[in-house]
Protein backbone atom coordinates (compact mmCIF):
# COMPACT_ATOMS: atom_id res chain seq x y z
CA UNK A 1 0.00 0.00 0.00
CA UNK A 2 1.47 3.75 -0.99
CA UNK A 3 1.37 6.12 1.24
CA UNK A 4 1.76 9.96 1.24
CA UNK A 5 2.17 12.20 3.89
CA UNK A 6 1.08 15.78 4.03
CA UNK A 7 1.71 17.93 6.72
CA UNK A 8 3.11 21.41 6.99
CA UNK A 9 5.50 20.31 10.44
CA UNK A 10 8.59 18.82 9.63
CA UNK A 11 8.59 16.97 13.20
CA UNK A 12 4.82 15.78 12.43
CA UNK A 13 5.81 14.38 9.57
CA UNK A 14 9.06 12.82 10.84
CA UNK A 15 6.62 11.31 13.37
CA UNK A 16 3.73 9.93 11.37
CA UNK A 17 6.83 8.19 9.48
CA UNK A 18 8.02 6.87 12.21
CA UNK A 19 4.94 5.47 13.32
CA UNK A 20 4.63 4.11 9.89
CA UNK A 21 7.88 2.37 9.81
CA UNK A 22 5.84 -0.35 12.15
CA UNK A 23 3.53 -1.53 9.24
CA UNK A 24 6.01 -3.00 6.48
CA UNK A 25 3.11 -3.44 4.07
CA UNK A 26 2.81 0.67 4.24
CA UNK A 27 5.66 2.19 1.43
CA UNK A 28 5.93 6.04 2.27
CA UNK A 29 6.20 6.86 -1.54
CA UNK A 30 6.73 10.49 -0.42
CA UNK A 31 5.78 13.34 1.77
CA UNK A 32 4.34 17.36 1.14
CA UNK A 33 4.20 20.24 3.20
CA UNK A 34 1.62 22.22 1.50
CA UNK A 35 -1.61 21.32 -0.82
CA UNK A 36 0.49 22.55 -4.17
CA UNK A 37 2.83 20.07 -3.34
CA UNK A 38 0.49 17.34 -2.14
CA UNK A 39 -1.49 17.93 -5.71
CA UNK A 40 1.61 17.08 -7.56
CA UNK A 41 2.68 14.01 -5.42
CA UNK A 42 -0.50 12.57 -5.78
CA UNK A 43 -0.91 13.09 -9.64
CA UNK A 44 2.68 11.69 -9.89
CA UNK A 45 2.85 8.75 -7.31
CA UNK A 46 -0.54 7.71 -7.19
CA UNK A 47 -0.75 6.91 -3.52
CA UNK A 48 -3.59 4.85 -2.24
CA UNK A 49 -3.64 6.53 0.86
CA UNK A 50 -3.29 10.07 1.91
CA UNK A 51 -2.46 11.20 5.63
CA UNK A 52 -3.97 14.78 5.65
CA UNK A 53 -3.18 17.21 7.82
CA UNK A 54 -6.22 20.11 8.10
CA UNK A 55 -4.87 23.31 8.99
CA UNK A 56 -1.70 24.04 6.20
CA UNK A 57 -0.55 27.42 4.84
CA UNK A 58 -1.96 28.23 1.44
CA UNK A 59 -4.92 26.17 1.84
CA UNK A 60 -6.75 23.43 4.36
CA UNK A 61 -6.57 19.24 3.23
CA UNK A 62 -10.51 20.64 2.46
CA UNK A 63 -9.27 22.98 -0.64
CA UNK A 64 -6.81 20.41 -1.94
CA UNK A 65 -9.58 17.74 -2.21
CA UNK A 66 -11.63 20.20 -3.71
CA UNK A 67 -8.50 20.57 -6.72
CA UNK A 68 -8.16 16.99 -7.25
CA UNK A 69 -9.36 15.19 -10.08
CA UNK A 70 -9.37 11.69 -8.35
CA UNK A 71 -9.19 11.50 -4.71
CA UNK A 72 -7.42 8.56 -3.02
CA UNK A 73 -8.60 7.50 0.35
CA UNK A 74 -8.11 10.13 2.86
CA UNK A 75 -7.03 9.43 6.84
CA UNK A 76 -7.36 13.15 8.25
CA UNK A 77 -4.39 13.61 11.07
CA UNK A 78 -5.49 16.76 13.48
CA UNK A 79 -4.62 17.98 16.26
CA UNK A 80 -7.89 19.77 17.10
CA UNK A 81 -10.15 19.91 13.99
CA UNK A 82 -11.84 16.73 14.37
CA UNK A 83 -15.02 18.52 14.36
CA UNK A 84 -14.48 19.79 11.25
CA UNK A 85 -14.03 16.53 9.81
CA UNK A 86 -17.16 15.13 11.71
CA UNK A 87 -19.04 17.71 10.11
CA UNK A 88 -19.09 15.55 6.84
CA UNK A 89 -22.35 15.73 5.83
CA UNK A 90 -22.68 11.60 5.08
CA UNK A 91 -19.88 9.59 4.44
CA UNK A 92 -17.58 9.70 7.86
CA UNK A 93 -14.14 10.04 7.16
CA UNK A 94 -11.18 8.14 8.95
CA UNK A 95 -9.61 10.69 11.14
CA UNK A 96 -6.71 10.57 13.24
CA UNK A 97 -6.17 13.12 16.44
CA UNK A 98 -1.88 14.12 16.51
CA UNK A 99 -0.37 13.15 19.34
CA UNK A 100 -1.32 9.70 16.90
CA UNK A 101 -2.12 6.94 19.12
CA UNK A 102 0.19 3.53 17.11
CA UNK A 103 -2.77 1.40 18.31
CA UNK A 104 -5.64 3.91 15.94
CA UNK A 105 -3.11 4.24 13.56
CA UNK A 106 -3.06 0.24 13.20
CA UNK A 107 -6.81 -0.22 13.15
CA UNK A 108 -7.53 2.51 10.70
CA UNK A 109 -4.66 0.96 8.27
CA UNK A 110 -6.26 -2.81 8.70
CA UNK A 111 -10.22 -1.13 7.83
CA UNK A 112 -8.46 0.84 4.65
CA UNK A 113 -7.01 -2.48 3.79
CA UNK A 114 -10.32 -4.31 4.44
CA UNK A 115 -11.51 -1.73 1.85
CA UNK A 116 -10.92 -1.61 -1.93
CA UNK A 117 -10.17 2.22 -2.84
CA UNK A 118 -12.24 3.76 -5.43
CA UNK A 119 -9.96 6.29 -6.45
CA UNK A 120 -7.15 4.56 -7.22
CA UNK A 121 -8.03 2.95 -10.83
CA UNK A 122 -6.23 3.72 -13.55
CA UNK A 123 -6.30 7.12 -15.16
CA UNK A 124 -9.10 6.78 -18.00
CA UNK A 125 -11.18 4.75 -16.04
CA UNK A 126 -14.44 6.40 -15.16
CA UNK A 127 -15.02 8.75 -12.16
CA UNK A 128 -16.63 7.38 -9.08
CA UNK A 129 -16.88 9.74 -6.68
CA UNK A 130 -16.34 13.21 -6.25
CA UNK A 131 -15.62 15.50 -3.09
CA UNK A 132 -17.74 18.48 -3.08
CA UNK A 133 -17.51 21.64 -1.02
CA UNK A 134 -20.81 23.40 -1.14
CA UNK A 135 -20.77 26.57 1.25
CA UNK A 136 -19.32 25.10 4.88
CA UNK A 137 -20.49 21.46 4.05
CA UNK A 138 -18.40 18.99 2.50
CA UNK A 139 -19.42 15.37 0.82
CA UNK A 140 -17.99 12.48 -0.66
CA UNK A 141 -20.61 12.01 -3.07
CA UNK A 142 -20.75 8.45 -4.82
CA UNK A 143 -21.36 9.25 -8.37
CA UNK A 144 -23.54 5.87 -8.57
CA UNK A 145 -26.06 7.55 -5.74
CA UNK A 146 -26.77 10.83 -8.08
CA UNK A 147 -29.65 11.36 -10.12
CA UNK A 148 -29.21 14.34 -12.32
CA UNK A 149 -26.56 16.54 -12.89
CA UNK A 150 -27.76 20.09 -14.58
CA UNK A 151 -26.07 23.34 -15.58
CA UNK A 152 -26.31 26.14 -13.23
CA UNK A 153 -24.32 28.53 -14.71
CA UNK A 154 -20.51 27.85 -15.16
CA UNK A 155 -21.40 25.07 -12.13
CA UNK A 156 -23.14 21.68 -11.92
CA UNK A 157 -25.71 21.34 -9.33
CA UNK A 158 -26.27 17.29 -8.12
CA UNK A 159 -29.78 15.73 -7.33
CA UNK A 160 -28.10 13.15 -4.61
CA UNK A 161 -30.89 12.31 -2.43
CA UNK A 162 -32.23 15.15 -0.79
CA UNK A 163 -28.89 17.17 -0.98
CA UNK A 164 -28.27 19.20 -4.17
CA UNK A 165 -24.46 20.46 -3.88
CA UNK A 166 -23.13 22.93 -6.81
CA UNK A 167 -19.67 21.25 -8.39
CA UNK A 168 -16.96 23.86 -9.04
CA UNK A 169 -16.17 22.15 -12.39
CA UNK A 170 -18.69 22.84 -16.21
CA UNK A 171 -20.65 20.43 -17.29
CA UNK A 172 -19.18 19.18 -20.17
CA UNK A 173 -15.69 18.72 -18.54
CA UNK A 174 -17.60 16.32 -16.06
CA UNK A 175 -19.37 14.52 -18.62
CA UNK A 176 -15.91 13.51 -19.98
CA UNK A 177 -15.22 11.81 -16.85
CA UNK A 178 -18.52 10.06 -15.78
CA UNK A 179 -18.96 6.46 -17.15
CA UNK A 180 -21.05 6.39 -20.26
CA UNK A 181 -22.42 2.88 -19.49
CA UNK A 182 -24.19 4.83 -16.78
CA UNK A 183 -24.90 8.33 -17.80
CA UNK A 184 -26.50 10.20 -20.70
CA UNK A 185 -26.21 13.75 -21.78
CA UNK A 186 -30.33 13.96 -22.64
CA UNK A 187 -29.66 17.68 -23.64
CA UNK A 188 -27.90 20.83 -23.41
CA UNK A 189 -27.71 21.52 -19.58
CA UNK A 190 -28.61 18.13 -17.94
CA UNK A 191 -26.69 14.49 -17.60
CA UNK A 192 -28.99 12.10 -16.30
CA UNK A 193 -28.35 8.41 -14.20
CA UNK A 194 -29.63 5.62 -16.45
CA UNK A 195 -30.13 3.64 -13.23
CA UNK A 196 -32.74 6.41 -12.00
CA UNK A 197 -35.41 6.13 -15.03
CA UNK A 198 -38.29 5.12 -13.93
CA UNK A 199 -40.46 6.23 -16.76
CA UNK A 200 -39.81 6.96 -20.64
CA UNK A 201 -42.71 8.63 -22.40
CA UNK A 202 -43.50 10.26 -26.08
CA UNK A 203 -45.34 13.41 -25.57
CA UNK A 204 -46.57 16.23 -27.93
CA UNK A 205 -44.73 16.30 -31.34
CA UNK A 206 -42.73 13.25 -30.10
CA UNK A 207 -40.36 14.86 -28.15
CA UNK A 208 -39.39 12.13 -25.19
CA UNK A 209 -40.42 12.52 -21.84
CA UNK A 210 -38.34 11.05 -18.79
CA UNK A 211 -39.09 10.60 -15.28
CA UNK A 212 -36.70 9.91 -12.60
CA UNK A 213 -37.08 7.91 -9.72
CA UNK A 214 -36.50 10.77 -7.55
CA UNK A 215 -38.77 12.67 -8.98
CA UNK A 216 -37.56 15.30 -12.20
CA UNK A 217 -39.85 15.15 -15.47
CA UNK A 218 -36.40 15.84 -18.50
CA UNK A 219 -37.39 16.47 -21.80
CA UNK A 220 -34.39 14.61 -23.94
CA UNK A 221 -33.26 17.23 -26.88
CA UNK A 222 -34.18 16.54 -30.31
CA UNK A 223 -30.84 15.83 -31.29
CA UNK A 224 -30.01 13.25 -28.47
CA UNK A 225 -33.31 11.48 -28.44
CA UNK A 226 -32.32 8.78 -31.72
CA UNK A 227 -28.78 8.13 -29.60
CA UNK A 228 -30.83 7.67 -26.17
CA UNK A 229 -33.63 5.50 -28.16
CA UNK A 230 -30.55 3.25 -29.42
CA UNK A 231 -29.08 3.38 -25.65
CA UNK A 232 -32.07 2.68 -24.07
CA UNK A 233 -33.39 -0.24 -26.36
CA UNK A 234 -29.73 -1.85 -25.79
CA UNK A 235 -30.36 -1.75 -21.74
CA UNK B 1 -46.11 30.47 39.58
CA UNK B 2 -49.16 27.59 39.33
CA UNK B 3 -48.48 27.12 43.34
CA UNK B 4 -48.37 30.85 43.94
CA UNK B 5 -51.59 31.30 42.69
CA UNK B 6 -52.89 28.49 44.02
CA UNK B 7 -51.41 29.68 47.94
CA UNK B 8 -52.68 33.21 47.58
CA UNK B 9 -56.14 32.06 46.64
CA UNK B 10 -56.55 29.65 49.38
CA UNK B 11 -55.11 32.47 51.70
CA UNK B 12 -57.52 35.37 50.02
CA UNK B 13 -60.74 33.24 50.65
CA UNK B 14 -59.71 31.92 53.93
CA UNK B 15 -58.93 35.26 55.67
CA UNK B 16 -62.45 36.76 53.50
CA UNK B 17 -64.27 34.21 54.81
CA UNK B 18 -63.42 34.50 58.15
CA UNK B 19 -63.83 38.56 58.18
CA UNK B 20 -67.49 38.04 56.70
CA UNK B 21 -68.24 34.98 59.14
CA UNK B 22 -67.09 37.66 62.16
CA UNK B 23 -68.83 40.50 60.53
CA UNK B 24 -71.83 38.95 59.63
CA UNK B 25 -72.72 36.66 63.12
CA UNK B 26 -71.73 39.64 65.17
CA UNK B 27 -73.94 41.20 63.67
CA UNK B 28 -76.88 38.65 64.04
CA UNK B 29 -75.80 38.59 67.24
CA UNK B 30 -75.43 41.64 68.78
CA UNK B 31 -78.07 43.65 66.69
CA UNK B 32 -80.24 41.06 66.48
CA UNK B 33 -80.81 41.62 62.29
CA UNK B 34 -81.66 38.28 60.07
CA UNK B 35 -79.01 36.44 58.64
CA UNK B 36 -79.99 37.32 55.07
CA UNK B 37 -79.14 41.06 55.85
CA UNK B 38 -76.09 40.45 57.27
CA UNK B 39 -75.10 38.30 54.76
CA UNK B 40 -75.89 40.66 52.05
CA UNK B 41 -74.12 43.54 53.26
CA UNK B 42 -71.17 41.60 55.05
CA UNK B 43 -70.82 39.58 51.93
CA UNK B 44 -70.90 42.26 49.62
CA UNK B 45 -68.21 43.76 51.45
CA UNK B 46 -66.18 40.42 51.65
CA UNK B 47 -66.44 40.56 47.74
CA UNK B 48 -65.26 44.00 47.34
CA UNK B 49 -62.58 43.32 49.28
CA UNK B 50 -61.16 40.52 47.33
CA UNK B 51 -61.26 42.43 44.35
CA UNK B 52 -59.88 45.76 45.78
CA UNK B 53 -56.85 44.00 47.36
CA UNK B 54 -56.28 41.17 44.24
CA UNK B 55 -56.41 44.91 42.43
CA UNK B 56 -53.44 45.99 45.01
CA UNK B 57 -51.55 42.48 44.70
CA UNK B 58 -51.50 43.36 40.63
CA UNK B 59 -50.42 47.01 40.79
CA UNK B 60 -47.82 45.86 43.62
CA UNK B 61 -46.58 43.03 40.73
CA UNK B 62 -47.35 44.78 37.70
CA UNK B 63 -44.91 47.86 38.73
CA UNK B 64 -42.32 45.66 40.54
CA UNK B 65 -42.83 47.76 44.15
CA UNK B 66 -41.14 45.20 45.20
CA UNK B 67 -37.69 45.84 44.02
CA UNK B 68 -37.77 49.19 44.88
CA UNK B 69 -35.96 51.34 48.11
CA UNK B 70 -37.65 50.43 51.28
CA UNK B 71 -38.78 54.15 51.63
CA UNK B 72 -40.32 54.06 47.81
CA UNK B 73 -42.06 50.75 48.71
CA UNK B 74 -43.51 52.39 52.04
CA UNK B 75 -44.91 55.60 50.59
CA UNK B 76 -46.31 53.48 47.76
CA UNK B 77 -48.13 50.80 49.98
CA UNK B 78 -49.29 53.24 52.13
CA UNK B 79 -50.96 55.48 49.54
CA UNK B 80 -52.49 52.37 48.12
CA UNK B 81 -53.43 50.67 50.94
CA UNK B 82 -55.63 53.98 51.87
CA UNK B 83 -57.31 54.50 48.55
CA UNK B 84 -58.10 50.41 48.86
CA UNK B 85 -59.54 51.29 52.34
CA UNK B 86 -61.87 54.30 51.83
CA UNK B 87 -63.84 52.69 48.67
CA UNK B 88 -64.21 50.03 50.88
CA UNK B 89 -65.38 52.38 53.42
CA UNK B 90 -67.60 53.96 50.88
CA UNK B 91 -68.67 50.26 49.23
CA UNK B 92 -69.77 49.71 53.21
CA UNK B 93 -72.07 52.91 53.37
CA UNK B 94 -73.74 52.15 50.53
CA UNK B 95 -74.18 48.59 51.19
CA UNK B 96 -75.26 49.40 54.67
CA UNK B 97 -77.90 52.26 53.19
CA UNK B 98 -79.07 49.93 50.99
CA UNK B 99 -79.66 47.21 52.68
CA UNK B 100 -80.17 48.87 56.29
CA UNK B 101 -81.73 52.31 55.01
CA UNK B 102 -78.38 53.30 57.62
CA UNK B 103 -75.23 54.38 56.60
CA UNK B 104 -73.82 53.12 59.60
CA UNK B 105 -73.43 49.12 59.50
CA UNK B 106 -75.86 47.72 63.07
CA UNK B 107 -72.90 45.85 64.33
CA UNK B 108 -71.12 49.08 64.47
CA UNK B 109 -73.66 50.98 66.08
CA UNK B 110 -74.34 48.20 68.30
CA UNK B 111 -70.40 48.15 69.42
CA UNK B 112 -70.15 52.07 69.62
CA UNK B 113 -74.07 52.78 71.42
CA UNK B 114 -72.30 55.28 73.37
CA UNK B 115 -70.79 57.62 70.40
CA UNK B 116 -72.91 59.89 67.88
CA UNK B 117 -73.37 58.81 64.22
CA UNK B 118 -70.42 60.81 63.23
CA UNK B 119 -68.29 59.32 65.86
CA UNK B 120 -69.82 55.62 64.51
CA UNK B 121 -68.82 56.52 60.86
CA UNK B 122 -64.88 57.37 61.96
CA UNK B 123 -64.62 53.99 63.78
CA UNK B 124 -66.49 52.58 60.80
CA UNK B 125 -63.46 54.06 58.67
CA UNK B 126 -60.74 53.00 61.13
CA UNK B 127 -62.03 49.42 60.72
CA UNK B 128 -61.52 49.18 57.12
CA UNK B 129 -58.42 50.57 57.43
CA UNK B 130 -57.51 48.11 59.92
CA UNK B 131 -58.03 45.46 57.80
CA UNK B 132 -56.96 46.24 54.46
CA UNK B 133 -54.01 47.41 56.25
CA UNK B 134 -53.16 44.14 57.89
CA UNK B 135 -53.99 42.85 54.76
CA UNK B 136 -51.21 44.37 53.02
CA UNK B 137 -48.92 43.79 55.84
CA UNK B 138 -49.35 40.46 55.77
CA UNK B 139 -48.99 40.28 51.39
CA UNK B 140 -45.65 41.75 51.68
CA UNK B 141 -44.23 39.81 54.57
CA UNK B 142 -44.71 36.76 52.07
CA UNK B 143 -44.04 38.52 48.97
CA UNK B 144 -40.68 39.93 49.76
CA UNK B 145 -39.71 36.51 51.55
CA UNK B 146 -40.00 35.00 48.55
CA UNK B 147 -38.35 38.13 46.46
CA UNK B 148 -35.27 37.69 48.75
CA UNK B 149 -35.20 34.15 47.97
CA UNK B 150 -35.44 34.40 44.26
CA UNK B 151 -32.60 36.97 44.10
CA UNK B 152 -30.51 34.69 45.99
CA UNK B 153 -30.90 31.66 43.43
CA UNK B 154 -31.13 34.49 40.80
CA UNK B 155 -27.32 35.56 42.44
CA UNK B 156 -25.92 31.87 42.68
CA UNK B 157 -26.65 31.20 39.22
CA UNK B 158 -25.27 34.13 37.97
CA UNK B 159 -22.23 33.21 39.62
CA UNK B 160 -22.30 30.04 38.25
CA UNK B 161 -22.63 31.69 34.44
CA UNK B 162 -19.55 33.56 35.95
CA UNK B 163 -17.71 30.45 37.21
CA UNK B 164 -18.55 28.39 33.40
CA UNK B 165 -17.37 32.09 31.44
CA UNK B 166 -14.23 31.91 33.05
CA UNK B 167 -13.74 28.38 32.05
CA UNK B 168 -14.59 29.01 28.68
CA UNK B 169 -12.03 31.97 28.60
CA UNK B 170 -9.12 29.43 29.96
CA UNK B 171 -10.27 26.95 27.62
CA UNK B 172 -9.73 29.76 24.96
CA UNK B 173 -6.47 30.67 25.95
CA UNK B 174 -5.29 27.52 26.13
CA UNK B 175 -5.54 26.96 22.54
CA UNK B 176 -5.64 23.43 22.11
CA UNK B 177 -4.73 23.39 18.54
CA UNK B 178 -1.16 24.94 19.38
CA UNK B 179 -1.14 22.15 22.73
CA UNK B 180 -1.67 19.00 20.77
CA UNK B 181 0.44 20.21 18.00
CA UNK B 182 3.10 21.09 20.27
CA UNK B 183 2.78 17.55 22.39
CA UNK B 184 3.14 15.92 18.65
CA UNK B 185 5.83 17.65 17.81
CA UNK B 186 7.24 16.61 21.20
CA UNK B 187 6.57 12.66 20.83
CA UNK B 188 8.70 12.89 17.11
CA UNK B 189 11.89 14.48 19.29
CA UNK B 190 12.08 12.13 22.22
CA UNK B 191 14.14 9.84 20.60
CA UNK B 192 15.80 11.76 18.15
CA UNK B 193 16.98 14.72 20.38
CA UNK B 194 16.13 14.09 23.68
CA UNK B 195 17.89 17.31 24.87
CA UNK B 196 15.56 19.12 22.08
CA UNK B 197 12.49 16.95 23.90
CA UNK B 198 13.50 18.26 27.53
CA UNK B 199 13.55 21.74 26.74
CA UNK B 200 10.67 21.90 25.02
CA UNK B 201 8.72 19.99 27.92
CA UNK B 202 10.15 23.09 29.74
CA UNK B 203 8.51 25.41 27.78
CA UNK B 204 5.23 23.94 27.69
CA UNK B 205 5.78 24.04 31.36
CA UNK B 206 6.04 27.59 31.71
CA UNK B 207 3.57 28.40 29.03
CA UNK B 208 0.91 26.42 31.08
CA UNK B 209 1.82 27.59 34.31
CA UNK B 210 1.68 31.59 32.99
CA UNK B 211 -1.72 30.89 31.19
CA UNK B 212 -3.22 29.37 34.11
CA UNK B 213 -1.85 32.25 36.59
CA UNK B 214 -3.29 34.74 34.31
CA UNK B 215 -6.23 36.16 35.00
CA UNK B 216 -8.33 39.44 33.79
CA UNK B 217 -7.08 41.56 36.44
CA UNK B 218 -3.64 40.70 36.43
CA UNK B 219 -1.00 43.22 35.22
CA UNK B 220 2.42 42.18 34.80
CA UNK B 221 5.77 44.02 33.53
CA UNK B 222 6.18 43.97 30.35
CA UNK B 223 9.85 42.05 31.12
CA UNK B 224 8.01 38.76 32.41
CA UNK B 225 5.43 38.63 29.46
CA UNK B 226 7.95 38.88 27.69
CA UNK B 227 9.15 35.61 28.71
CA UNK B 228 6.28 33.67 28.63
CA UNK B 229 6.62 35.24 24.69
CA UNK B 230 9.89 33.24 24.42
CA UNK B 231 8.52 29.97 25.77
CA UNK B 232 5.65 30.22 23.25
CA UNK B 233 7.83 31.01 20.46
CA UNK B 234 10.25 27.89 21.33
CA UNK B 235 7.36 25.99 20.82
CA UNK B 236 6.20 27.47 17.53
CA UNK B 237 9.22 26.99 16.10
CA UNK B 238 9.53 23.50 16.71
CA UNK B 239 6.22 23.10 14.95
CA UNK B 240 7.00 26.11 12.24
CA UNK B 241 11.02 24.94 11.89
CA UNK B 242 13.03 27.61 9.68
CA UNK B 243 9.62 29.08 8.63
CA UNK B 244 9.69 31.39 11.83
CA UNK B 245 11.79 34.01 12.72
CA UNK B 246 11.74 36.06 15.42
CA UNK B 247 13.35 40.19 15.78
CA UNK B 248 12.99 41.72 19.23
CA UNK B 249 13.57 45.60 19.92
CA UNK B 250 12.48 46.19 23.30
CA UNK B 251 13.36 49.84 24.93
CA UNK B 252 15.16 49.06 28.30
CA UNK B 253 12.77 52.07 29.61
CA UNK B 254 9.63 50.04 28.42
CA UNK B 255 10.62 46.53 30.34
CA UNK B 256 9.53 47.54 34.07
CA UNK B 257 6.30 49.11 32.48
CA UNK B 258 3.21 47.03 33.99
CA UNK B 259 0.83 45.71 31.06
CA UNK B 260 -2.75 43.38 31.38
CA UNK B 261 -1.26 39.80 31.35
CA UNK B 262 -1.47 37.80 28.43
CA UNK B 263 -2.14 40.88 25.98
CA UNK B 264 1.33 40.72 24.40
CA UNK B 265 0.72 36.72 23.54
CA UNK B 266 -2.74 37.38 22.60
CA UNK B 267 -0.85 39.79 19.61
CA UNK B 268 1.91 37.31 18.92
CA UNK B 269 -0.19 33.88 18.88
CA UNK B 270 -2.60 35.87 16.17
CA UNK B 271 0.45 36.78 14.37
CA UNK B 272 1.51 33.56 13.92
CA UNK B 273 -1.88 31.46 13.72
CA UNK B 274 -3.10 34.15 10.90
CA UNK B 275 0.31 35.18 9.59
CA UNK B 276 3.33 32.93 9.54
CA UNK B 277 1.82 29.92 9.99
CA UNK B 278 -0.47 30.88 7.35
CA UNK B 279 2.75 31.23 4.76
CA UNK B 280 4.33 28.63 3.33
CA UNK B 281 7.68 30.30 2.98
CA UNK B 282 6.99 31.82 6.78
CA UNK B 283 8.00 34.71 7.70
CA UNK B 284 9.82 37.21 10.38
CA UNK B 285 7.57 38.08 13.47
CA UNK B 286 8.69 41.60 14.73
CA UNK B 287 8.16 42.89 18.31
CA UNK B 288 9.14 46.11 19.52
CA UNK B 289 8.15 48.50 22.92
CA UNK B 290 8.86 52.09 23.12
CA UNK B 291 7.72 54.34 25.60
CA UNK B 292 6.71 57.75 23.91
CA UNK B 293 5.02 60.62 25.78
CA UNK B 294 4.01 58.75 29.27
CA UNK B 295 2.67 55.84 26.64
CA UNK B 296 4.41 52.34 26.31
CA UNK B 297 3.79 51.44 22.47
CA UNK B 298 4.00 47.74 21.87
CA UNK B 299 3.86 46.33 18.20
CA UNK B 300 3.93 42.82 16.43
CA UNK B 301 4.56 43.12 12.99
CA UNK B 302 4.26 39.90 10.63
CA UNK B 303 3.96 39.15 7.30
CA UNK B 304 0.46 37.64 6.12
CA UNK B 305 -1.02 36.10 3.18
CA UNK B 306 -1.41 38.58 0.23
CA UNK B 307 -4.77 37.64 -0.96
CA UNK B 308 -6.68 36.92 2.41
CA UNK B 309 -9.51 39.08 3.52
CA UNK B 310 -9.11 39.10 7.46
CA UNK B 311 -11.08 35.95 8.83
CA UNK B 312 -13.92 36.81 11.02
CA UNK B 313 -12.27 34.60 13.02
CA UNK B 314 -8.94 36.62 13.52
CA UNK B 315 -10.80 39.72 14.72
CA UNK B 316 -12.00 37.78 18.06
CA UNK B 317 -9.19 37.16 19.82
CA UNK B 318 -8.30 40.94 19.62
CA UNK B 319 -11.07 41.92 19.93
CA UNK B 320 -11.77 40.29 23.43
CA UNK B 321 -8.07 42.02 24.25
CA UNK B 322 -9.43 45.63 23.10
CA UNK B 323 -12.66 44.45 25.21
CA UNK B 324 -10.28 44.42 28.04
CA UNK B 325 -8.51 47.00 27.56
CA UNK B 326 -11.56 49.31 27.91
CA UNK B 327 -12.54 47.81 30.68
CA UNK B 328 -9.29 48.48 32.47
CA UNK B 329 -7.93 51.49 31.05
CA UNK B 330 -11.38 53.23 29.24
CA UNK B 331 -10.04 56.02 26.57
CA UNK B 332 -6.52 56.07 27.42
CA UNK B 333 -5.62 53.15 25.86
CA UNK B 334 -5.72 51.63 22.51
CA UNK B 335 -5.48 48.25 20.69
CA UNK B 336 -5.32 48.94 16.43
CA UNK B 337 -4.68 46.65 13.81
CA UNK B 338 -3.92 47.91 10.75
CA UNK B 339 -3.95 45.65 7.52
CA UNK B 340 -3.91 48.19 4.99
CA UNK B 341 -0.50 46.93 3.79
CA UNK B 342 -0.46 43.95 1.33
CA UNK B 343 0.71 41.28 2.88
CA UNK B 344 1.49 42.51 6.46
CA UNK B 345 -0.46 43.05 9.42
CA UNK B 346 0.46 45.47 12.11
CA UNK B 347 -1.16 45.12 15.89
CA UNK B 348 -0.67 48.30 17.78
CA UNK B 349 -1.51 48.63 21.61
CA UNK B 350 -0.88 52.38 23.49
CA UNK B 351 -0.80 51.76 27.33
CA UNK B 352 -0.76 54.87 29.75
CA UNK B 353 2.05 54.14 32.02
Amino acid sequence: MKALVVDDEPLARLELRRLLAAFPWVEIVGAAGNIDEARARIEELTPDVVFLDIQMPGGTGFDLLTQLERVPRIVFTTAYDQYAVKAFEVNALDYLLKPIEPERLAATLLKIQATPAPGVAAANAPLEQLFIRDGPRCWFVPLREVSVFTADGNYVRLLWGKERPLLGRSLSALEEKLDPKRFFRVNRSQIVNLDFIRRVETGDGGRLHVSMRDGPEIEVSRRQARLFRARATVE
Amino acid sequence: MRETSLGYWALQLAGWGFYFYAQASGEVIFASVPWSQATALWGGVSLAGIGLTHGMRWSIRHHGWLALPPAALLGRVIAGALLVSTVSYLITLALSQAVYGTAVAPITAAFYKRLTVAGQLRNQFIIAVAVHGAWVAAYLAVAMQRHRYRAEVRQAQLGEALRAAELRLLKSQLNPHFLFNALNGLRALIADEPARARDAVTHLARTLRYTFAASDEDFVSLERELEMVDDYLALESLRLAERLAVERDIEPAARGARIPAMLLQTLVENAIKHGIAALKEGGTLRITARVQAKELVLKVVNPRPAQDTPATSEGVGLRNSSERLRLLFGRNASLGLDLTQAGLATAEVRLPL
